[in-house]
């Protein structure tokens, strides 16, 4: 499986259709994010934007992921390693490159933000791991919402370009706004003290990882029926 | 190894593809798949292959399993050997033993020079070759061969033809399709028609028979090459 993964992995990243996406997470997080987000607003605000940036990047980078191999190749490769593993390690590879993303986004917010000090500068230690763990909750779970919708809704689930695109587009934004949504709640409950949970952290994770448990398991058995 | 029953079709409302196939591949077996354009050889071989599962029944005991696609797209962004690298990995190859598979499968090709090359810039009979060393790499086992000769070089064609015979005689399988009626003529091969969705055995003393597939005439065996 690590093989398929690093086969998989490579082709993402020799193919250049990773640079896209890193240019949206940078112009995300470093532009946007340092002119929306006040310094001394804390790390949570902080953490959160770069948790919901991720929702995009991650849903291009899958599809980026789903289109990147001709059909020829993939067979290839399917009879060398069986053609679910080879779907899962093809679906994993974006979900590793996103998760580097997002550690980097929690290190730009750690540094542009600085860490919790109470009065004598000394760093507020319980607080500290309580952002974080706040900040990596809910970049696991836009990661997940962004790796299940795009999943769900490109190759080999849906076939044709522009609906792929466009419901990708549209369920991206649906996730980001839409306060039902687990990348949604997720953030709120790191972002924005006092404003109204919508669900608790652990539900919006739990729904993610059954999101994303879901759109995998219908996307490997698709890919194991296919044709050419 | 064995199919059982085996059918495929691509939609539950599109007709089936193949229908209804139980055939047995022991080791040592050369099977060779005959049929007109459409009518499912590349679907069945596809399956055999382990690429693509059955709509319904099952296939069991399939070995260790390479396949030549009929075209093998060079868009890929490697070089051949890191290719190669990634297939043998993915068989479960390392270190000494995995470059020293990739040697082999080159040389026997006369490949080495592609080695260095990238796929994207490879002509379709370079990367023919490419495609067919990714098949030898596992070195046993089952060999799943779609056309595979098609784009190759008169010398290329002549080694695929003994890694064939080598594979046989090393107690693999081989199983393939080719529009060349003589292909691998020499060796003793079973034959199989497809016809609607179906699969028959043709019977061995029948040299030509079962050959003949509407708009696809073709001579006997031994009209050819």
């Amino acid at each position: 499986m690590i093989a398929l993964i690093w086969y998989e992995l490579s082709l993402l990243l020799r193919s250049h259709r990773w640079i896209a996406p890193a240019v949206l997470f940078a112009l995300g997080v470093f532009g946007l994010g340092g002119a929306t987000l006040r310094h001394g607003a804390g790390l949570g605000p902080g953490l959160a934007w770069s948790a919901l940036v991720l929702v995009p990047v991650e849903a291009w980078l899958t599809r980026s992921m789903l289109t990147a191999e001709p059909a020829a190749s993939r067979a290839c490769v399917a009879a060398a390693g069986g053609p679910r593993r080879t779907q899962l390690a093809a679906l994993i590879a974006p979900a590793v490159v996103g998760a580097a993303f997002g550690l980097v986004g929690i290190l730009w917010q750690i540094f542009r933000l600085g860490v919790p000090r109470a009065a004598g500068n000394a760093i507020r230690v319980g607080e500290l791991f309580a952002d974080l763990g706040g900040g990596l909750a809910a970049g696991l779970v836009c990661l997940l919402v962004g790796s299940a919708v795009a999943v769900l809704l490109n190759p080999p689930v849906i076939r044709r370009s522009a609906t792929a695109v466009l419901g990708t587009t549209g369920a991206v934004v649906l996730a980001l706004a839409w306060n039902g949504s687990p990348a949604n709640a997720a953030v709120r409950s790191i972002g924005y003290a006092g404003q109204e949970r919508t669900w608790p952290a652990g539900v919006a994770m739990a729904a993610a990882l059954g999101l994303v448990a879901v759109a995998w398991t219908i996307s490997t058995q698709i890919a194991a029926r296919r044709d050419g | 190894m064995r199919l059982d029953n085996v059918a495929k079709r691509y939609g539950f409302t599109l007709p089936w593809v193949i229908h209804d196939v139980t055939l047995e591949i022991p080791a040592g077996r050369l099977v060779r798949f005959e049929g007109k354009n459409g009518s499912g050889k590349s679907t069945l071989l596809r399956v055999i292959a382990g690429v693509s599962e059955p709509s319904r029944g099952s296939v069991t005991g399939r070995p260790a399993t390479g396949y030549v696609p009929e075209r093998f797209p060079p868009a890929l962004p490697f070089r051949a050997r890191d290719y190669l690298s990634h297939i043998g990995r993915i068989h479960g190859l390392t270190g000494r033993a995995l470059a020293s598979a990739i040697d082999t499968c080159l040389d026997r090709l006369s490949g080495r020079e592609l080695a260095g090359v990238p796929l994207r810039d490879m002509s379709k009979g370079m990367s023919q070759k490419v495609a067919v060393a990714q098949a030898l790499l596992p070195g046993s086992g089952l060999l799943v061969l779609d056309e595979a000769w098609t784009g190759l070089d008169v010398e290329a064609k002549a080694a695929l033809d003994e890694a064939v015979a080598e594979r046989l005689a090393d107690g693999g399988s081989v199983v393939f399709v080719d529009h060349e009626p003589g292909r691998l003529g020499h060796l003793e091969a079973e034959r199989w028609q497809l016809d609607n969705a179906q699969a028959s055995r043709v019977p061995s003393d029948d040299s030509a028979g079962g050959e003949t597939g509407g708009s696809e005439q073709r001579p006997g065996p031994e009209d050819t090459e």
